[in-house]
């Protein structure tokens, strides 16, 4: 029994990384048997190289990009979980608020990136305050629809124990909130490292959105290849760094749904 | 026990009605209810499922109020009668079928809920706790997450957590209707034990006959909608109970008592409409 279970964990991971590998092999001999040009499409071996000897350009840049996506999204998240509290809290926010804050994304946040370089210049800022814009979204309205899904049962529940208002909205619709506020940041911290390298294309001398628009009319294929590496490397490990916070906070979420499922089988 | 002391209406409730906009329609759900339960009694209230049972019991825990009518709690901590929703939310210990224990909790700090609302920090009020969770069969599943535990276990945690609050008044709505029937038997019996030796008065809303019989020193009925008490039944077994008592001829008689009338509400059936089933195309 665990034995199989652990071949088909094993299976799960061997498979997809299976289908990477004969897809970099596939590029790899293509490029090799039919000769591409190295500056129209380089082969895997040589942005591999260029990575290695590029490494500490990549990693300056990498430092920039890096930065103006963990304090952007740190301002959005602290921001969008301030509102949505306020939005479930008060109805008059919730009424006010709430219907400017959903007719703002239909605002294309990448169109007004041109208005922030005038407003506040080439720098850091800029980048920074795009990908606030943009993660906010959904870690407020996530988290809003998280306070609001509590059981009325419970709420009811609590306030024959006595419980005020604030007193539900901290031991049920926080906690309540928890899984959907995760699958906000999750979709957020997504869009974060996008939202970073559109920023840094309007207009920027630093980053690997930067580096990405530098080498590309010189023909650095492979430069431009091994950014676009670095890229999914960092989004996915903020990603993951997104789930390890998840599982730690909402141990109980994860033993539930385990054992719900082993329940069925 | 509480039979002993003298006759003091805890809960008193005068012909409330009550309606709800249901479906477009102002539906009566309560027609003229009257009540009375004394201290230390232990009372049930049976009924068909949708006669207004569980809004009886949300009226006396102050969660919703009455169109008319009077509704009275006699709190003996705050020495007044309590006759608004406000003043009495709070104020009785209330437990659903539901047991809503919240899933991020522990066992132990389900139970101290309660008491933790109340200001006391949650080191005082987990020894507090501890020192039922024996009693309440919870012993060394008090750091377990609830959904790790049986129902019955899962309800004695719920109770647990509404006994902790030292309410007087405990009203309980179905507390058993989940659970399997070997399961609510024990459950019954291990009611009956902790009622007999902790003096509350008990409001218990069931549909399962047995157990009020079982359980109460008195039985309402109450009609299907719009709910009114139309039979009040004073249950003489002696005390204390056994659940063997169900087969006795003296339990048979009272049962009878109740299912009769309980019986010719819910066969209001319109037979001539069951006969046309499958005949409608012909």
């Amino acid at each position: 029994m665990s034995v199989l279970r652990s071949l088909s964990r094993l299976l799960t991971w061997l498979i997809p990384f299976g289908i990477l590998v004969t897809l970099l092999v596939v590029w790899e001999l293509w490029v090799q048997l039919a000769d591409v040009p190295k500056w129209q499409l380089p082969a895997p071996s040589a942005i591999g190289k260029e990575l290695v000897s590029s490494s500490s350009l990549l990693w300056d840049h990498t430092l920039v990009t890096l930065q103006e996506i963990v304090i952007g999204f740190m301002a959005a998240l602290i921001a969008g979980l301030v509102l949505a509290g306020g939005i479930a809290y008060s109805r008059v926010l919730e009424r006010s608020v709430y219907p400017i804050v959903i007719a703002s994304q239909t605002v294309p946040i990448i169109a007004i990136a041109p208005l922030l370089l005038i407003w506040v210049g080439y720098g850091l800022t800029p980048k920074i305050i795009i990908v606030a814009l943009i993660c906010f979204y959904p870690i407020a309205v996530n988290t809003v629809d998280g306070l609001k899904a509590t059981d009325p049962d419970m709420v009811n529940m609590l306030r024959t124990l006595g419980a005020s208002r604030w007193q539900v909205f901290t031991k049920l619709q926080i906690p309540t909130a928890l899984p959907f506020m995760f699958s906000g940041i999750k979709i957020g911290i997504s869009v974060s490292v996008i939202a970073a390298v559109i920023g840094e294309w309007v207009g920027s001398s630093e980053g690997l959105g930067y580096l990405i628009t530098y080498s590309q009319p010189l023909f650095l294929t492979a430069r431009v290849f091994a950014a676009i590496f670095v890229l999914s490397v960092m989004g996915i490990g903020l990603f993951v760094l997104a789930v390890v916070a998840e599982r730690m906070m909402m141990p109980w979420h994860f033993n539930e749904k385990r054992s719900n499922s082993m329940r069925q089988l | 026990m509480a039979t002993e002391t003298a006759v003091k209406p805890k809960i008193r409730i005068e012909s409330i009605h009550k309606s709800y906009f249901i479906d477009g329609a102002q539906q009566e759900v309560l027609a003229g209810v009257d009540l009375v339960v004394n201290a230390g009694e232990f009372v049930s209230i049976v009924g068909p499922s949708g006669c207004g049972k569980s809004t009886l019991l949300n009226i006396i825990a102050g969660l919703d109020q009455p169109d008319s009518g009077s509704v009275e709690l006699s709190s003996e901590r705050l020495g007044e009668l309590l006759k608004t929703a406000g003043e009495r939310l709070g104020q009785t210990g209330y437990m659903q079928q539901k047991d809503l224990l919240l899933p991020w909790r522990s066992v132990l700090d389900n139970t101290i809920l309660g008491l933790e609302l109340k200001g006391l920090s949650k080191k005082q009020a987990r020894e507090q706790a501890l020192e039922y969770t024996e009693a309440f069969g919870l012993k060394g599943f008090e750091h377990h997450y609830p959904f790790a535990l049986s129902g019955g276990m899962r309800q004695r945690a719920a109770f647990l957590r509404t006994m902790l609050m030292g309410q007087d008044v405990v009203l309980l709505d179905e507390p058993f209707g989940a659970l399997d029937a070997l399961t609510r038997i024990q459950m019954q019996e291990w009611l009956l034990q902790l009622w007999e030796s902790l003096s509350k008065t008990i409001v218990l809303i069931t549909h399962d006959v047995d157990e009020a019989l079982l359980l109460s020193d008195r039985v309402y009925l109450m009609s299907a909608r719009p709910g009114r008490a139309t039979l009040v039944l004073d249950v003489d077994l002696p005390r204390p109970r056994h659940y063997d008592m169900v087969t006795t001829p003296d339990f048979s008689t009272l049962k009878a008592q109740l299912m009769e009338p309980l019986r010719a509400q819910t066969q209001t059936f319109k037979f001539q409409a069951i006969k046309s089933v499958g005949q409608a195309g012909s």
